[in-house]
Formats: C-alpha cells, structure tokens, sequence
C-alpha cells in the first residue's frame, strides 16, 4: 500500500475509521450474539411466554406497517398528486413527529384515549381501555404514517412525468391513470417503503413500552429481562429475535427491491402539472388527509396541556408547577443536551469522513467500511444498547455509569443516516473537481480541505441535526445503559409514564420537542432553505 | 388548394412570470410534415404540449379540422406525442406498451391484434414483443414508441426531438425512415428539434421560432434563401450578413451601397426605398473567389484570405473583406489560395438575398 507513504494523513484516517466501526459498531453486535448460552437461547424459546411475545410482534409489525404504509400511501398521493385544498399545510404536519420522540405518539393517545382520557372519558364520557394491541396499532400508525408518507411523496415524485404524460396523451385519465400506470410505478417504492417501515415497528421500543399492557412484543420483554430478573442473557436472546428479521428485511431491501426500482433520476424534472381530481376523490382523499393530520395535532395539543395540568383525568387544575420543576432541577435535560450535542457532532463528522473516503478513494477496507456504516440503520436500538452494554460496562473496557458510552451508542447508532447522505452528495460532486485540483498538486488532505469542506457544509450540518434530534429522542438505545448518572430525559419521562406522572413527562416531552424543534428552525435560518432533512 | 388541419390562433402561454409562447399563430396542412425548430429554450416544446393537451392556453385558439380544442382534454384528442425521452412504460412488455392505448379504449382484442401485426411489421420490431423496454437498445426503444403512437391511427402525429438519444449515424437512418412511413401513411405531423440539418432534411415547412414566437414559417427553401431576418438567417446553414444601404430599386434590379462598393442583387424587393438600410445575406457556396490580379467585375469585393480549412469536397476560406469576416465555401477547387493572398469576392446577384436591418 504505497498511500501509507505518499499519504500518510489518509492512511491514518482509514484506520481510525475502521478501527472505530471494528470497536464501536462489529464488536458490540458480536458481543451479543456470544454472550448467552446455549441453555439460555432455549430457555428463551422453549418459554410459552416470549413464544407469544414473538407471535404478538409478529403480529403487530404485519398490522402497523399494513395501516401506515396505505394512509401513507394515501397522504402522499394526495399531497403531490391533487389538487385538495390545505395540500401545503398536510405536508408541514406530517413532517413534525419526525422531529419528535417516538414514543410520544402512545404518550400523547393515553391522555387523549385512555380510561381518563380527555376525548374518551370527558368529552365523550366513554370508558375505554386504549392498553393493548388495539392502543398500540392505532400510535404505531400514527407513528409512522410520516415516515411511510415521506418516503412515497419521493417515489411519486420521482416517476418520470413524461409517463404520465404518455398515459393521459394514449387515452387514459383519472384512475384508469392511477391503475396502468402511476400505482405499478410506485410499486416497487412502496414494497420498499414498507419494509423500511416494519423495520422501524418492529424495532419500536417506546410505544410498546408505554400502551401495549399485558400485549407483550419482543422489545419490551427484553428490556423487562434486565428490568425484572437481571437476565441479561435473556435480554440477549431476545433482542437477536429483533435483530434477525430486521437484518434480513434490511438486506432484502437493500439488495433486491430497490434494484427493481423503475424510478430513475434522470436531470429533467419537470412536475407533472396537476389535473382537476374528480370530485368525489377529490373530497375523500381532503377528509382522509384531515382526519390524519388532525390525529397528528392532537399528540402535540395533548402534550402541551399535560404540561400545565395539576393531574390529568382527574383534577385539571392549570399549574406551572411542573414547567417550575423542570427549570429548577432537571440533571437529565442538560444530560441528554450535551450527550445529544456531542453524539450528533461526532456521528456528523465520523459519517461524512467515512463517506468521502468511500467514495474518493480506493483501498482494502473499503467495502467493510461501506457496509459497517449503513448497517446501523438495522440494528434496532434495543440490540445496540444492549451491545453496549455487555461490552462497555465491565473490564477491560468499563464505562458503566458515564457520559462516554451514552454519547458512543447514540453516535454509531446514528451515522448510518449522515453517511448515506454523505455519498449521495460525493457522487453527484463529480470526482474531476477533485482530480483537477489533484492534476494541480493538491494532496488528499489539501483537496478535502479546499475543495471538499465547502460543498459538504449543507450536508455536514443536515448528519448533525437529524441525529442531534434522533440522539435527544430515541429511548430504545438507552435504556440499558443509563443509570444514576448518566440519565437522559427520554428514560425519565418513561418512568413517570409508567407511574403515572403525566403533569411533569408532559412538561418534559413538552421541552425535548421545543429544543429538536429550535434547533431545527436555528439552522435552517443560519443555513437557508437548501438544507435537506430526512431525505429517505 | 391544400385544407388546413391544425390552426393555431394567437396562442399565449405563460409560466409564472415568464411568457414562453406570445401570440403563436400557425396553419398546418392535411398530411404535411412540418418542424418547430428554434433555440433550446424557446418553447418548441410548451407548443407541442399545448397541441398535446397538457398544457392550456392562455389566450389563443387551437383548431384540429374544425374543432375547437383548447378546452379537449389530452386523453380525448387523439393528438399522439413520441416523448424525448420516449417514455416507454418500463413495468409492461414492449407489447403491452404499443397496445396500451387501443387497451385503454376497449378496442376488442381481434382488432388490437391486427392493428399491432400491421404496425410493428412497418416497423421491423415483432421479434421486440416480449421484451421489456430495458432489455431494447435505443434505436429500438424509439421505434416502439413511434408504434405507440402510430398504432392509434393518431389524427396527428407530434414527435418532440425523437432521435435526440441516438448517435449520429442511427439518427440520419432513422430520420429517412421516418419521412419515407410519414409519406405513405399521410399523417400530418409535427416535428421538434433544435438540429437545422435535420429541419431541412425532413420537412415540408418548417416554423423557425425565437422567444416563444414564430420568426419564420416556410418550405426549407423559403427559409434557406430567403430568411425573414438575420436571426432565422444565421439559424439555418451558414451565412455572410453585411451592412448596406439601397441605392436604388427598379424592375428587380436593385443597388446597394455597402461601404462604397455598389453591389447589384437581382431579386424582387419591391418594398424597399432607396435609402433603406438592409443587410445582404450571402451564403458561403454562393460566393466565387478569385484571385486579384485579375480583372475587376462588378460585384467584386476586394479582401485577404485569413485562413482556410480543405475538407475534401470543398475548402472553406475565411476572407477579410470590408472590415469583417466572410465564410466562403469552394467546391471543386482547383488550387489553394495561403493567407495573406489578396482576393476578390464576387457575389453572383440573383443570390444574394435582402432583409430590413435592425437598428
Ligand atoms: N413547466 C414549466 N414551468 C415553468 N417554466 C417552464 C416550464 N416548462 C418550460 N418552461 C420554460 O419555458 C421556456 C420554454 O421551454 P420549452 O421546454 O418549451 O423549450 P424548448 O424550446 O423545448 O427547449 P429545448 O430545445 O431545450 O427542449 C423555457 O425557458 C423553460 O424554462
Ligand atoms: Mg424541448
């Protein structure tokens, strides 16, 4: 390898790239496979009880993904390809739970739906139990309607308009247009989408956690394993039952259906100018979009009400007591700040390194590197968390209890994110600027410098915010590794769901959604519109 | 008397702010092949969807036979387009894709059949049925889709630049190919390019257009010797414009004045006074060169030969000559003349074609 000589800066940083995902990304995985025993795999499965777990996630992925991948469907049909009314603002609303906590959605519905629900018990004067697969179904849908939503808007915008065009010009119009041609070309995307999907419920932690009651899924029996019994070996077991079908889905997704995609991107996109909907779609299609967009507000309503209510369901006094609280003493918020801070930063920087080395470069390695930073996007925060802590939290390397394995997971877990978008945007910067500035006798570290850093600061900034916000929002990674110490907020608000504080994890939620979103509207006035988040 | 198929009226289209089409007016003939032919960016294309149907008028009326189309939807018109990019539907079979639209009309299937044995014979592609599009190169991709098109006995054809994806060889066979069926299938058709060779080539007329209007629409020899002004001019072939002024105008004969030199141009331009400020536009291979010790004639321009390439058939010559650069083509040339050897232009007068200068 005569780089290590010529280039010696570039040499380092491969090995440090790979050395990081050996340690950080492989070792921990593996950790969780060695670590149970032959006898635990089979006290695991032999048990009548997580055989119906199994059955129950099962069950619930094939419900919540069938749900939220058609009214997703739906809702980007009906946002990119009608013209209803309130198209703009049905955009805006499906796009703020990405920036939001996952588990808030079941939080949200247990206020607004359960026993003492706002709608159910005081409005409608119902008694309803929402615990249950039924409660889960309806806040994964909702859940995940966005992501689903998101990701067909970009499929559908991407269906060459020219064959539409040709549809409507040799006679077709209306769904005769929509059955030949717009569906069977959205097919593919939308297999895919699901999948993208099923991988997100099935490895969903916060939502079970928090409305499934006695409907026990994988997720939450591994962490009530540690929780309960100590048995971390369970807990291991239990957390490869997610890693499997998900890994599997991922490379599926991965290597076969997007090859089947028919969507190209070719340079002209000229939008497709929208015909007048038929009537009656036309107003089926507007009462859908609002009745999901509504059921989106009212997660964000309840929240922020919880937040000023002296006991929800039963005394709905007004207070401040619990925004007080949170101001005077809260270590998890500074925590679960700063750690978020620092993971986003490190995976930002980490992911689009990785990225510029991949693509600029050729070297042994690079395929490992390659495929280790995109299999985070597989690996369920559940299983990571674990992983880190099996591995992290005894000698030789122990960190248990500190703000370095907190910041380590949710830095690996997100780079997964930054680095795909990393590559989208080295590739489509043509390699001859850098050969140019090469030809001229720039070194590697120089052309990264000059050339590079400048067109990758939209890119950079976009890796910082959505795994700032992923890092501040996601409760599945954490909770087997934070103690005492190293607390985040999410893990509180968790507890005080469980019992029963809805006032103060109302006020906290309340506060992680006003940060992910000031963040959000910071950089996008700093950077201007041309920062592309959540590009699936 | 040919009867008029398409009639555009006075189409306006804007897009936002920007007017792309103002005030297009247009009669095409029952069964022509006639070419919109502009630079990129001039709206060939906006006009051509307009015909489509997917795009509506601004203002203006879009006439087909008799009909008032403006308000006719595209999939009622029957006005079929071969897409740039051919927009074969890549999820169905090229069979499927060439009956697509007699299926969408519930033709019976008897019917669909014979209609797609007698196209696809025409065009050499019924081993391609089974096929999908990826699986077909590109000069086959462009004849499916002219199937498409041609297999809905389209009451007009509209081609929006189909050989552009295609190399220079495959194009020029094609576009013979092209005008041969057009002829014997008499389907009037419009054609988009921004490839003069290939407007000349193919057309009956052709509609020079230049931010969003017509400039000139004529056969391609109207716009070749007798170009409405220097844009369209300069647009089609290569060509000498000069700077003159009309000296005098009589019985077809007329003078002009270009920097002292009086010129002769025997063509009919009735309409211009003496006075009137022209520009002369003289096409290369009309141009005899000479070398200047001979004899001095009338239309004789003195210059310096400044370069030249030999292209076999020809040589061009580049000629310094009052005070501006002219393009000359030789044929058959007998010797070469270096630079720097002083020459005479001489123009021949019933080629040389007038238009108004503009300021
Ligand atoms: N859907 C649209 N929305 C806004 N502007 C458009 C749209 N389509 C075309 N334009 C603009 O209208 C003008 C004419 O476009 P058009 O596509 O008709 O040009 P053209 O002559 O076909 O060019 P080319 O040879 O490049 O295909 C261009 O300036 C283009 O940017
Ligand atoms: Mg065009």
């Amino acid at each position: 390898m005569n780089a290590r000589v010529r280039e010696p800066v570039l040499f380092l940083v491969i090995w440090v790239v790979i050395v990081s995902l050996l340690v950080f990304v492989v070792y921990p995985s593996i950790q969780v496979f060695l670590y149970p025993s032959k006898t635990d795999f089979l006290k695991i499965l032999m048990n009548p009880r997580y055989q119906r777990s199994i059955l129950n996630s099962l069950y619930i992925v094939v419900l919540s993904t069938l749900s939220a991948t058609f009214l997703g469907f739906i809702y980007a049909y009906a946002v990119t390809r009608t013209d209803i009314p309130l198209r703009k603002f049905f955009k805006g609303i499906s796009l703020l739970p990405l920036f939001s906590p996952p588990f808030m959605v079941a939080f949200s519905y247990i206020m607004l739906f359960g026993k003492n629900g706002l709608i159910t018990s005081k409005l409608l004067g119902l008694q309803v139990n929402i615990f249950g697969w039924h409660g889960l179904w309806f806040a994964q849908t909702v859940a995940f309607l966005p992501v689903a939503s998101l990701v067909m808007e970009g499929i559908l915008q991407s269906i060459p308009p020219s064959l539409e065009y040709a549809g409507r010009n040799l006679g077709a119009s209306g769904f005769t247009l929509f059955r030949t041609i717009t569906f069977p070309l959205a097919r593919p995307g939308v297999a895919g989408a699901a999948l993208l999907v099923a991988i997100q419920v099935l490895a969903d932690f916060g939502n079970p956690i928090m409305i499934s009651g006695d409907f026990s899924v994988v997720a939450t029996e591994a962490w009530m394993r540690v929780e309960g019994w100590a048995d971390i070996a369970g807990a291991a077991v239990l957390s490869l039952l997610l890693l499997i079908p998900s890994f599997l889905i991922f490379l599926f997704q991965r290597y076969w259906v997007s090859r089947r995609s028919y969507v190209t991107i070719t340079g002209k996109i000229t939008q497709i100018d929208i015909q007048k909907t038929g009537k009656w779609i036309r107003w089926i299609l507007f009462s859908i979009c609002l009745a999901l967009s509504l059921l989106i507000i009212l997660v964000y309503l309840a929240l922020f009400m919880g937040a000023f209510v002296e006991g929800w369901g039963f005394n709905w006094t007004p207070t401040l007591r619990y925004v007080k609280e949170i101001l005077s003493r809260s270590p998890e918020l500074t925590n679960s700040l700063v750690f978020s801070i620092l993971a986003g930063a490190g995976s930002a920087l980490f992911s689009i390194t990785a990225a510029y080395i991949v693509s600029r470069k050729r070297f042994l390695g690079r395929r490992f590197i390659d495929f280790t930073c995109i299999l985070p996007a597989a690996l369920p925060g559940i299983f990571l968390g674990l992983g880190y802590s099996i591995s992290y939290t005894r000698p030789p390397f122990d960190l248990y209890g500190t703000a370095a394995i907190v910041i380590l997971a949710l830095m690996f877990w997100n780079i997964a994110m930054g680095y795909q978008t990393g590559i989208g945007v080295f590739q489509q910067i043509s390699p001859s600027l850098s050969e140019a500035a090469s030809n001229l006798g720039a070194g590697s570290l120089r052309i990264f410098r000059e050339i590079e850093i400048p067109l990758i600061k939209g890119p950079f900034f976009s890796a910082f915010i959505v795994s700032f916000i992923r890092a501040i929002t996601t409760l599945s990674v954490v909770v087997f590794i934070v103690t005492q110490k190293n607390v985040v907020t999410t893990f509180s608000i968790m507890n005080l769901v469980s019992d029963g504080f809805y006032g103060k994890a109302a006020a906290l939620t309340c506060t992680l959604l006003i940060i992910a979103f000031g963040l959000l509207g910071i950089t996008k006035l700093v950077l201007g519109k041309n920062v592309v988040l959540f590009k699936v | 008397m040919e009867t008029i198929h398409l009639r555009i009226h006075k189409v306006c289209k804007d897009f936002g702010k920007v007017r792309v089409l103002n005030h297009v007016s247009l009669d095409v003939p029952q069964g022509s092949f006639t070419t919109f032919l502009g630079p990129s960016g001039c709206g060939k294309t906006t006009l051509l969807r307009t015909i489509a149907g997917f795009y509506t008028p601004d203002s203006g009326e879009i006439y087909l036979g008799n009909r008032l189309m403006n308000n006719v939807p595209s999939h009622l018109r029957n006005a079929i387009m071969v897409f740039q990019d051919y927009a074969l539907f890549p999820h169905m079979t090229i069979e499927e894709n060439i009956t697509y639209g007699l299926r969408i009309r519930k033709i019976p299937k008897d019917q669909i059949k014979a209609r797609l044995e007698r196209t696809v014979a025409y065009l050499g592609i019924g081993n391609l049925l089974d096929r999908m599009p990826g699986q077909i190169s590109g000069g086959q991709q462009q004849r499916v889709a002219l199937a498409r098109a041609l297999i809905m006995e389209p009451e007009i054809l509209l081609l929006d630049e189909p050989l552009s994806n295609l190399d220079a060889k495959l194009r020029i066979n094609i576009r013979a190919e092209l005008r041969q069926l057009q002829q014997r299938l008499k389907i009037t058709t419009i054609y988009v390019t921004h490839d003069q060779a290939e407007a000349l080539a193919l057309s009956d007329r052709i509609a020079v257009m230049n931010e969003g209007k017509i400039v000139h629409y004529g056969t391609p020899q109207e716009l070749y010797y007798h170009p409405a002004d220097p844009f369209v001019a300069s647009f089609i072939g290569k060509v000498n414009l000069i700077r003159g002024r009309i000296i005098e105008n009589r019985m077809g004969n007329t003078w002009v004045d270009v920097q002292k030199i009086k010129v002769l141009v025997k063509n009919h331009f009735d309409h211009l006074q003496p006075q009137d400020e022209v520009m002369l536009c003289v096409r290369p291979e009309t141009i005899r060169i000479a070398k200047a010790s001979e004899e001095k004639e009338e239309n004789a321009i003195p210059g310096v030969v400044t370069n030249y390439i030999f292209e076999g058939a020809t040589i061009r010559y580049w000629v310094n000559a009052l005070n501006q650069e002219w393009v000359v083509d030789v044929f058959d040339p007998v010797e070469v003349l270096p630079p720097d050897t002083k020459v005479f232009l001489r123009l021949k007068p019933e080629r040389i074609h007038l238009m108004p200068a503009r300021a």
